[in-house]
């Protein structure tokens, strides 16, 4: 009996954040019915689709135990160099007005750069991921500042802005038409590729490997730091994609753009799963954690509740969620050495079971 | 066995103060390089001013240090006792910039004590859930940044304040023939504390539980209770240092000490703080501080763009973690597991 | 053995070992053979060497003499790859496995079969995982995460990965410290009937009852040498134990200050999984010591009364006050003090000079005003311990990792000894320290009881008990079993060695 309890709160626990994603989507309809507007409801994901980006990368980041806390200057990096490149001079670029392939290209070129960088500090020269990748955070927020001669770049060619801001179809409606915006369906499909990735590759479950137990996974062969390097090149890639995201969302590009992002990363791939002890939680998960953001940041304002207030209970979520985490896994690594407590016939008068 | 140990000494112990020879040959660089702007009374000031300001944080980020964690939580403290003081305090002179005081408008000496109250509820908090429910402290206080943050934002409204009335304002803003107090106050700060970490017991605690903590635990401290002490100390340091830059500015912006809390970590590390725990003094730090400052003061002059100085920052940091891993190069190896059997004389 | 034959039934021939830390000598010229198929069990004290030959086998340290030959071919030094490449496993005694993962893909880590597109066929992959474990005749739930499997099924998995990964020869490091009787007999007949697949294992354990149980042979390191390997059929238990006790031993006698006031008091102490029914008066100046297999409850018990660890239930009494100490700081301050076993985890912070390490626990009786040491006085006192305990080192402020094993071992008495204890308890007190240092923590020892001071000596050095303890307890599967008085006849290493291994033919 007691285990088909326990399997069940496993369960629950497991899926915790779709209960979650679900309860707010109820609790947020029924209280607003500006919330409930099928405009609203389609475009939720769009907005934060870049943020969805960071997640993806950031949890494949956290998958294996380490950290990329630089990805929100990566954004903003990445969006700038496009910006710069595809803007006229009036609008605030560098009037070389490329291609937005060029552009695109120049993007997920600084985008891997940056993975590249990271992945070598680490591995190659052994430093410590928070610190190393905190002080990319500031060193590329710094570059983005040095690099925008002006305020902002802005005006960008509609082929550039199609994944950001681009209408996938449009569903006709009693007055005009429902645009499903195409950000909203690439980021959807980027999770679902990304659990694809994680769950049905080598290189997926090496992911875990290292994150699980990097000398076994090393013991089976696998090489931790390749595979370390590869995953902050696909955080890099991350990067860049969601500067694309955001720069043709906006129509601009500030320097601005992205910072403060790193709280929301964290919060949403810890509350959908992703384990910081590295190992655990799935893309689907991390997917339902944006999902709860987004209805969040959208709910909460429609719902008049200040901004100020908003950004602090995002720290009590991101707490939340971590002391959620660290509790769970502390119960999962104690799980084995207690049950053979238990099943000890010796000191039976002792009911406490206590693995120290 | 004994020459290479030596060597290794000798080593160590440069490497160890290093660092003072650095700050004098970086400030003799600027010195020559920029004499009118760089080598006159009142830039000395505005080093020093940083420095005092950013001192004060490193005393609480290195105390944390040493018992081998982090905190990254002092910017929010300084945000929001700056905040909250001015919203406390603030009367009809104040130009509170269209947000809501709270029209209190306690006196300063009863706001001093309950934002540095602040800070310490702040640190016994982080304290407590890194010890208790040994969640990871950098996301902690990383995210504990960003309540307070929050809070500050909610209660300024996003507003800036001005205005702080002169008994608040006298540990910041007092000059004694033009040299300000704070740099005093600090100075004395680091010389207390440098001797009391030497000489007190808890001084030996931090270290015992950053080294080894499962001895110190055996040795008779508790390590829970250490840790969140530190905890505390640093919050309550962070809301000093609040206490002093609101007396200087006279303004209070949500803001406020943004990017300070890296550079704590770069002047502890640089100084000598091992991020491993157990190693280093604030003495160290000081050197640290006085070298961050001096280059952020330089870059300034030097009219740098200031978001070249944050990617300066950036890199200073790295390269205070290489320096870091580089140390440990030079550490004699780890005793070794099995408990080692006695030389036989016979 | 002719040097230079080969034994060609043997797996693992090891000749001639040494191997020397700084200012240690760990090996001295150790042989060890395994013939393939076998079972060879590897037993000796913490701090015999068992440890660094493993070490040295599993490619982690180089010997500085010997050679190495497995399966034929001979190495003079090898790293972790190549010993891995040889054939060479290790079976830790907490498994390392991924345990976030389940037991199929730990079992086919970095090989996934994939199906047509290229992608993880986890279908296949769980059934592949049941096919190899049930060839070994091991029956789990592989789409079960490993952290979810109970320690005798882990320790099972990890053994049967070793040989999936053409392992010729694993290493058991004390496979069933956490496990029951039943889960033990699983493993056992699991290990055994490996055997037939011509696996060879070396079984390392302290569990002599076991080492017969399960072991071919058995081979006997001590003191860093090689005292014998005999097959388990042509000796016993007491034969074994005898190999293994050093003979290094402190022949230390003394007189007995044992009082009749009883001082310390343990009513019904039980903790699950490790005691119970632990009843114990000691007196004021007597000695007691407490003694038993690895695994017997008598190192958590020490561990517990003092605080490191969970005590259980019951009641423990100090001069008639209940002892209500949950930590070891209050433990020194009602006066119960503790030296642990492993003094580089727990006793002495290593970096940290001589004179701190000695005070810590005294450092409220030396703090004047806002907490700072009075270093004079702390001066002083450190200075009649280096004396008293005739403490060799260059000065109050060496780090105590540059010292010597003995003179660490008595900058942790000195430690204990300044909190003026009642009671004090004492694991493997003579554990890596040489004779001449051991007579000298004797000394202390004896010293202290004399002032008073009830001690408990957890040790398995028989003789040395014998001949400093006023009574010597046995303790055997979390209960006491046997005593022996001092100066009773049947108070004799074999008798004492027969109770630790369960057999008892008292003469009367």
């Amino acid at each position: 009996m007691k285990s088909k309890i326990n399997k069940i709160i496993y369960f629950l626990f497991d899926n915790l954040i779709w209960i979650l994603v679900l309860a707010s989507l109820i609790f947020f309809s029924a209280f607003s019915e500006g919330f409930r507007t099928p405009y609203n409801l389609v475009n939720i994901l769009s907005r934060t689709a870049a943020l969805g980006m960071l997640v993806i990368g950031q949890a494949f980041a956290m998958i294996t135990a380490n950290f990329d806390l630089s990805s929100e200057s990566g954004l903003g990096l990445t969006a700038m160099v496009g910006g710069l490149l595809l803007a006229t001079v009036e609008n605030g670029g560098l009037g070389l007005e490329v291609s937005p392939a060029v552009a695109i290209a120049a993007m997920l070129a600084v985008g891997l750069a940056i993975g590249w960088i990271n992945g070598n500090l680490i591995t190659r020269l052994r430093m410590n991921n928070l610190i190393v990748t905190i002080a990319m955070l500031m060193i590329l927020r710094g570059l983005v500042y040095i690099i925008s001669p002006g305020a902002t770049a802005a005006f960008f060619p509609e082929s550039f802005k199609w994944l950001g801001a681009g209408s996938l179809i449009k569903i006709p409606q009693e007055k005009g038409f429902l645009a499903v915006p195409v950000s909203t369906v690439f980021i959807v499909l980027a999770f679902i590729v990304a659990h694809i990735v994680t769950r049905y590759t080598q290189f997926g479950r090496n992911m875990y490997a290292i994150g699980s137990n990097i000398t076994a996974a090393k013991d089976a062969g696998i090489n931790a730091d390749k595979v370390t390097r590869q995953v902050y090149l696909i955080s890099g890639f991350c990067m860049a994609i969601a500067g694309l995201l955001a720069a043709g969302r906006l129509d601009s590009a500030t320097p601005r753009v992205g910072a403060g992002l790193i709280f929301p990363v964290q919060a949403a791939a810890v509350v959908g799963g992703i384990s910081l002890f590295g190992g655990r939680g799935n893309m689907l998960g991390a997917m339902g954690g944006l999902f709860l953001w987004s209805i969040l940041d959208v709910g909460l304002p429609i719902m008049k509740v200040s901004p100020f207030w908003i950004e602090t209970s995002r720290g009590l979520l991101l707490l939340f969620a971590v002391g959620l985490d660290a509790v769970r896994v502390q119960r999962m690594r104690k799980r084995a050495l207690a049950e053979s407590l238990s099943q000890s016939e010796i000191g039976m008068a002792d009911t406490n079971i206590i693995v120290n | 066995m004994n020459k290479t140990k030596m060597n290794i000494d000798w080593i160590k112990l440069i490497l160890d103060n290093f660092i003072w020879i650095i700050v004098v040959a970086v400030f003799a660089f600027f010195a020559i390089q920029m004499t009118n702007l760089f080598f006159t009374v009142s830039n000395f000031i505005n080093i020093l001013l940083h420095a005092s300001v950013l001192g004060v944080l490193v005393i609480g980020q290195t105390i944390v240090l040493l018992t081998g964690n982090f905190d990254l939580s002092a910017e929010g403290i300084i945000s929001l006792t700056t905040i909250f003081a001015m919203w406390l305090m603030a009367t009809p002179r104040t130009d509170a910039g269209g947000a809501q005081a709270s029209g209190l408008m306690l006196h300063p000496f009863i706001v001093i004590p309950i934002i540095l109250l602040v800070g310490i509820l702040s640190g016994l908090l982080v304290g407590t859930l890194i010890t208790r429910l040994k969640m990871n402290g950098f996301i902690v206080t990383l995210a504990m940044q960003l309540v307070l943050r929050g809070i500050a934002l909610i209660i300024s409204e996003g507003q800036i304040m001005t205005g702080s009335p002169k008994l608040f304002n006298w540990l910041g803003g007092t000059r004694i023939n033009g040299f300000p107090i704070s740099v005093g106050v600090t100075l004395l700060m680091y010389i207390i504390v440098n001797y009391l970490l030497n000489q007190s017991k808890f001084g030996r605690d931090l270290r015992a539980v950053g080294a080894n903590i499962d001895a110190a635990r055996a040795s008779g401290f508790d390590p829970k209770k250490t840790i969140t002490r530190a905890y505390i100390i640093s919050g309550f340091l962070a809301a000093f240092a609040g206490w002093m830059l609101l007396g200087r500015l006279e303004t209070s912006i949500s803001s406020l000490g943004e990017g300070m809390t890296l550079e704590t970590v770069a002047a502890s590390v640089i100084g000598g703080v091992s991020l491993k725990g157990g190693l280093g003094s604030v003495g160290g730090a000081f050197a640290g501080v006085m070298l961050l400052s001096i280059i952020n003061n330089a870059l300034n002059l030097m009219d740098v763009n200031p978001f070249w100085v944050q990617g300066v920052r950036g890199f200073i940091i790295l390269l205070a973690l290489l320096i870091e891993a580089q140390k440990f190069r030079y550490k004699p190896k780890v005793v070794h597991d099995d408990p080692i059997l006695e030389n036989k004389t016979n | 053995m002719n040097r230079n034959e080969t034994n060609e039934t043997a797996i693992l021939e090891m000749r001639e070992i040494s191997k020397a830390f700084p200012g240690v000598q760990a090996l001295r010229r150790v042989d060890l053979t395994v013939k393939t198929g076998e079972i060879h069990g590897v037993v000796g004290k913490n701090g015999a060497g068992k440890s660094t030959l493993m070490a040295i086998l599993m490619g982690l340290e180089q010997p500085n003499e010997g050679t190495i030959t497995i399966a034929g071919e001979t190495y003079q030094s090898m790293n972790p790859q190549e010993a891995i490449q040889a054939g060479i496993a290790f079976v830790p005694q907490h498994v390392a496995m991924m345990n976030s993962l389940t037991v199929a893909e730990n079992i086919l880590a970095g090989k996934l079969p994939k199906n047509k597109i290229g992608l993880v066929d986890w279908k296949k992959t769980n059934q592949e995982a049941k096919e190899r474990l049930e060839k070994l005749d091991l029956h789990l739930d592989v789409t079960k995460r490993v952290e979810g499997l109970g320690v005798a099924e882990q320790t099972m998995l990890a053994i049967s990965k070793a040989l999936f990964g053409d392992a010729k020869l694993i290493i058991l490091d004390e496979p069933t410290a956490s496990l029951s009787r039943s889960d033990i007999n699983r493993l056992f007949s699991f290990v055994k009937s490996l055997k037939k697949t011509g696996a060879s294992f070396i079984y390392i354990s302290h569990h002599l009852e076991e080492v017969f149980e399960i072991c071919d042979r058995v081979t006997v390191v001590r003191d860093g040498k090689l005292v014998g390997t005999e097959n388990v059929t042509d000796i016993n238990v007491a034969e074994l134990i005898m190999m293994m006790v050093g003979e290094d031993v402190a022949e230390y006698s003394r007189d007995s200050t044992c009082t009749d006031e009883v001082v310390f008091v343990l009513e019904n102490l039980a903790r699950r999984g490790y005691y119970e029914d632990i009843n114990m008066e000691i007196r004021k100046g007597e000695i007691v010591g407490l003694t038993g297999l690895q695994g017997c409850g008598a190192e958590q018990l020490g561990k517990g009364l003092f605080g490191l660890e969970y005590r259980g239930i019951g009641t423990v009494k100090v001069h008639g006050e209940e002892f209500t100490a949950k930590r070891p700081n209050d433990s020194f301050n009602q006066g119960l003090a503790y030296l642990p076993q492993d003094r580089y985890r727990y006793g002495l912070v290593g970096v940290r000079p001589l004179k701190e390490n000695v005070t810590y626990p005294i450092l409220d009786r030396l703090v004047r005003l806002i907490n700072l040491v009075n270093r004079s006085e702390e001066k002083k006192i450190v200075q009649e311990y280096i004396e008293g305990l005739e403490i060799v080192t260059p000065g109050q402020d060496q780090p105590v990792r540059l010292l010597s094993g003995g003179n660490q071992q008595k900058v942790v008495f000195a430690k204990l000894a300044s909190t003026r204890p009642n009671v004090l308890i004492l694991h493997e007190p003579t554990q890596g320290v040489d004779v001449r240092a051991k007579m000298d923590i004797f000394r202390i020892v004896d010293e202290m009881a004399a002032q008073g001071v009830a001690t408990i000596i957890i040790s398995s050095e028989i003789r040395e008990m014998i001949g400093v303890c006023d009574r010597i307890l046995v303790m055997n599967n979390g209960r006491i079993t046997e005593e022996f008085k001092k100066n009773d006849k049947n108070t004799t290493p074999e008798n004492i060695l027969a109770a630790i291994e369960g057999e008892t033919e008292k003469n009367e």
